[in-house]
């Protein structure tokens, strides 16, 4: 457009902040924004009550470039994510978690995606509101009565005077051939005092100052010492005052939470006078029969093979071979240092005593952990009774079978 | 509103250039609710390309079942490998023709305006649930027979001797599998048949406004529905093929993959119909850019649903339910199964994330057909990594079996959607929305 006119004169230029157009329809403001456009002005804006479709084309507005801002915000999201559990479990903490490796990405992924996505959102926000330059806590618009009704039904435009091509009298005619309803000069806020409100100032000062109350409680607390208890918000029962098992106890010399009996004394129950039945001991040497509580049956017998199912099998197998699962995954492993369990269907165990097997489950042997504090006495018999028939199973002869069973074995 | 004025927007689309030579008269229409059809003299009839295109498809189709079967019968394995290789086919076009029937009860549910343009084409995809029916007979047939080859629960001999199996035999047996089928495929022959139906009797109805609203009243339960049919089928036709196996979540993810399936089909539909001189002012590059967010959405949706199934199963660490997944692992990440693993999560998810991401991928024809055939080839490839490894445990036995199913099940089905459509108007252009669909626009 023509902008061969004189430069304008600057005082009567700074009271003016712009011109200002009317319009009652979203298509005249479409027309106008055109129009503006191909005239070549940048500083100038249109405001209307709700978007307008078409309008960002009308206006020559550009793409945004929020989009890239975002794609950056949530990538920056993903490797804050990675990296914070990479550092937190496995590399500065590290905490084994149900067996699974120190640093497991599906465990990550949830909060790979949540950082993603509250990066990228927090980071939309922002952005959006800086790009728009808000907040703008006041505008000459908001000086301008007719403007209000910008909330409502009615179209605007403005020109800002800034605009390198405005010209009063020029912008005006091109203005106003754009048929507008009104038109008016918007003059700049002399009236809105340039600081900030005074009660705003102080209320951020409050606020921030409280913000960092939290913040020095939880410093001063890790460098201080307290007598008294904690602070205990909710009264619910994870905290207990009590002591627990194998904790210290400072009342006792020995600083010990959990006693010994008294000398000399036996807690009810617990005599276990009966040498053969608790000890598999007869007289001095280890016992040779089955102490007189142990019943020779059947019954017995299923419950010693239910026992050694449970406790036996892991390591010495079904059949009492020496080959358990756990054996065998020791052997997988490869990792040295592992005595293999016992087959304890060997000769020499054939011809152990049952009172010192009995010992061997009840203290334990070699490898093997003292299993006497985890099965009660009548079944470590019941289980000896069943390694019995095992080691048999073993070294059996024709003579072992019933004679009317013989014909089905050949 | 003033959406009605389609000639605004950025200019740079030649598709709006068009929309603006007929918008003079779209223009005018401004206030007039849609009573009047004002489409700017689109054509809406395929006519003999609809012809060409059955017949084509047809014969396809055909040709590629004849040699899937001959090729099923020379390897001599009881028709175990062609029933595999024709179950992930069958079920790749099954979730396509769900996608579309989901696709529609959605539209309708909602009140979509800006799909009117495009509710047609969907509608003609999901009545194919008979044809989808028909196709199945060769992987059903057998089940009712009790001697499936590849569904062990079938087999009465098989469930007395599987512990497992027995205790699920009060679901998986061949006579209630019987009933189920009939169920699904009835229900959505119905519902499908319905939609329309009634859509197309909007053409010439005076009261187009009662019809959407009826059909807008039969979505919901028609969306329930659909949800709970949907997830056994997946659960009959999928996830039964492992004796052991189980997921609470695999209708969703069968569900994902039915979704992405339309939202990527639709726009390839549209682009053939445009190439025939169909459609080709009303379908714009918004509704192009609107299918296209909805392939990016369900994307990453599949994603989401697909690692939810794994990682619980991974946290847990229960033999029976890990051991699907050890199955698809085989080969570590470069061979085997592992491979195809691999190749889903960088196929199926990462690489087209970034790749549907932007705009402008969206709003231009040639990218947005790119990624739609791409995720198309993912769901096959999904389908193929969940039912694969029955036939070959150590990797992918991909043959010239598996072409000839595809080919013989999807000429099949695009014959019967040609079949229906070239007798038909391609657009409902009595529907009271319509206006509003053809002036859509993205902000």
């Amino acid at each position: 457009m023509s902008d061969d006119h004189k430069p304008q004169a600057e005082p009567t230029a700074a009271e003016l902040h712009g011109i200002l157009a009317e319009y009652d329809t979203p298509d005249q403001l479409i027309a106008a924004a055109t129009k503006v456009r191909q005239a070549g002005f940048e500083k100038w804006d249109t405001y209307s009550p709700f978007p307008v479709h078409g309008i960002d084309a009308a206006m020559g507005i550009k793409m945004t470039i929020l989009p890239w801002i975002t794609l950056g915000a949530g990538l920056t999201g993903l490797a804050t994510a990675i990296t914070m559990q990479w550092w937190m479990n496995s590399y500065d903490y590290p905490w084994l978690v149900s067996g699974k490796p120190l640093w497991s990405i599906p465990a990550n992924v949830p909060i790979m995606f949540e950082l993603t996505v509250l990066f990228s959102a927090i980071t939309t926000l922002v952005g959006m509101l800086m790009l728009n330059g808000l907040p703008h806590p006041s505008h000459p618009l908001d000086l301008v009565k007719r403007f209000a009704r910008v909330t409502d039904d009615k179209f605007f435009l403005m020109i800002q005077a800034a605009d390198a091509k405005f010209d009063e009298r020029d912008t005006r005619s091109l203005i106003d051939a754009t048929s507008p309803v009104a038109v008016e000069n918007v003059l700049e806020d002399r009236v809105t005092p340039d600081a900030m409100p005074a009660g705003l100032v102080y209320g951020l000062i409050v606020v921030t100052c409280a913000a960092v109350v939290p913040l020095a409680l939880a410093v001063k607390a890790r460098h201080s010492k307290s007598e008294s208890p904690r602070v205990h918000l909710i009264q619910d029962m994870d905290s207990q005052p009590k002591y627990k098992a194998q904790r210290e106890n400072p009342i006792f010399a020995d600083g010990r939470a959990d006693r010994e009996a008294l000398p000399g004394t036996v807690p009810v129950g617990h005599l276990n006078d009966d040498d053969h039945f608790y000890r598999g001991r007869t007289g001095d040497a280890w016992a040779r029969t089955f102490p007189a509580q142990v019943e020779i049956s059947e019954e017995t017998m299923a419950r010693g093979k239910q026992r050694f199912g449970i406790y036996c099998t892991p390591c010495h197998g079904q059949g009492g071979l020496g080959d358990g699962m756990v054996h065998k995954r020791a052997e997988a492993l490869n990792q040295g240092g592992w005595i293999p369990p016992t087959n304890v269907t060997q000769e020499y165990l054939r011809n152990m005593p049952v009172g010192e097997l009995f010992n061997s489950i009840t203290n334990g042997v070699r490898n093997m952990p003292a299993y006497g504090p985890q099965i009660p006495p009548e079944d470590r018999w019941a289980i000896i009774m069943y390694v019995r028939a095992l080691q048999k199973s073993q070294a059996a002869t024709i003579n072992d079978v019933p004679e009317s069973e013989r014909g089905s074995l050949k | 509103m003033a959406t009605e004025k389609p000639k605004k927007d950025t200019g740079s689309q030649p598709k709006k250039a068009d929309k603006a030579g007929g918008g003079g008269k779209g223009g005018s229409g401004k206030g007039g609710a849609g009573s009047s059809p004002e489409y700017a003299g689109d054509n809406i009839r395929l006519g003999a390309a609809g012809q060409s295109l059955f017949v084509k498809a047809a014969g396809l189709g055909a040709v590629g079942l004849a040699i899937a079967a001959a090729l099923g019968a020379a390897a001599n394995d009881g028709f175990r490998r062609f029933s595999l290789s024709y179950d992930v086919a069958f079920c790749w076009v099954l979730v396509l023709g769900l996608g579309a029937l989901f696709w529609v009860t959605l539209q309708n549910l909602v009140n979509a305006h800006w799909s009117i343009v495009l509710r047609r084409v969907g509608e003609v995809l999901a009545a194919q649930a008979p044809v989808l029916a028909l196709l199945a007979l060769p992987v059903v047939v057998p089940i009712f027979m009790g001697s499936s080859s590849i569904y062990a629960w079938s087999n009465a001999e098989e469930v007395h001797n599987n512990h497992v199996l027995h205790h699920k035999a009060a679901y998986l047996n061949p006579t209630f599998f019987l009933i189920r089928f009939v169920v699904y495929f009835g229900f959505w022959t119905l519902l499908s048949r319905f939609f329309l139906k009634n859509s197309i009797a909007q053409d010439s109805s005076k009261d187009a406004q009662g019809l959407a609203a009826k059909m807008r009243a039969a979505a919901g339960p028609g969306m329930i529905a659909w949800g709970l049919t949907m997830t056994f089928c997946a659960f009959d036709l999928l996830m039964s093929l492992d004796k052991l196996w189980f997921s609470t979540m695999f209708g969703v993810y069968f569900l994902a993959s039915c979704v992405l399936s339309i939202n990527s089909f639709l726009p390839l539909a549209a682009m053939w119909l445009q190439k025939r001189g169909v459609l080709t002012k009303s379908v714009t590059v918004e509704h192009y850019h609107d299918l296209g967010k909805m392939m990016f959405a369900f994307t990453v949706f599949w994603a989401y649903i697909g690692f939810s199934q794994f990682m619980l199963l991974w946290y847990a660490n229960i033999p029976e339910e890990t051991d699907w997944f050890r199955h698809r692992f085989v080969g570590g990440w470069t061979g085997g199964w592992g491979l195809v693993s691999a190749t889903l999560l960088f196929g199926h998810f990462v690489i087209p994330f970034f790749g549907l991401l932007s705009r402008h991928i969206k709003r231009r024809k040639p990218t947005l057909a790119f990624w739609a055939i791409w995720q198309l080839v993912m769901i096959y490839l999904d389908i193929y990594w969940i039912v694969m490894p029955y036939a070959d445990a150590a990797g992918p036995p991909f043959g010239l079996i598996d072409v000839a199913c595809l080919v013989g099940v999807l000429g099949v089905f695009i014959a019967g959607a040609a079949f229906r459509a070239k007798s038909l108007n391609l657009m409902p252009t009595n529907d009271p929305r319509l206006q509003k669909s053809l002036a859509f626009t993205n902000i």
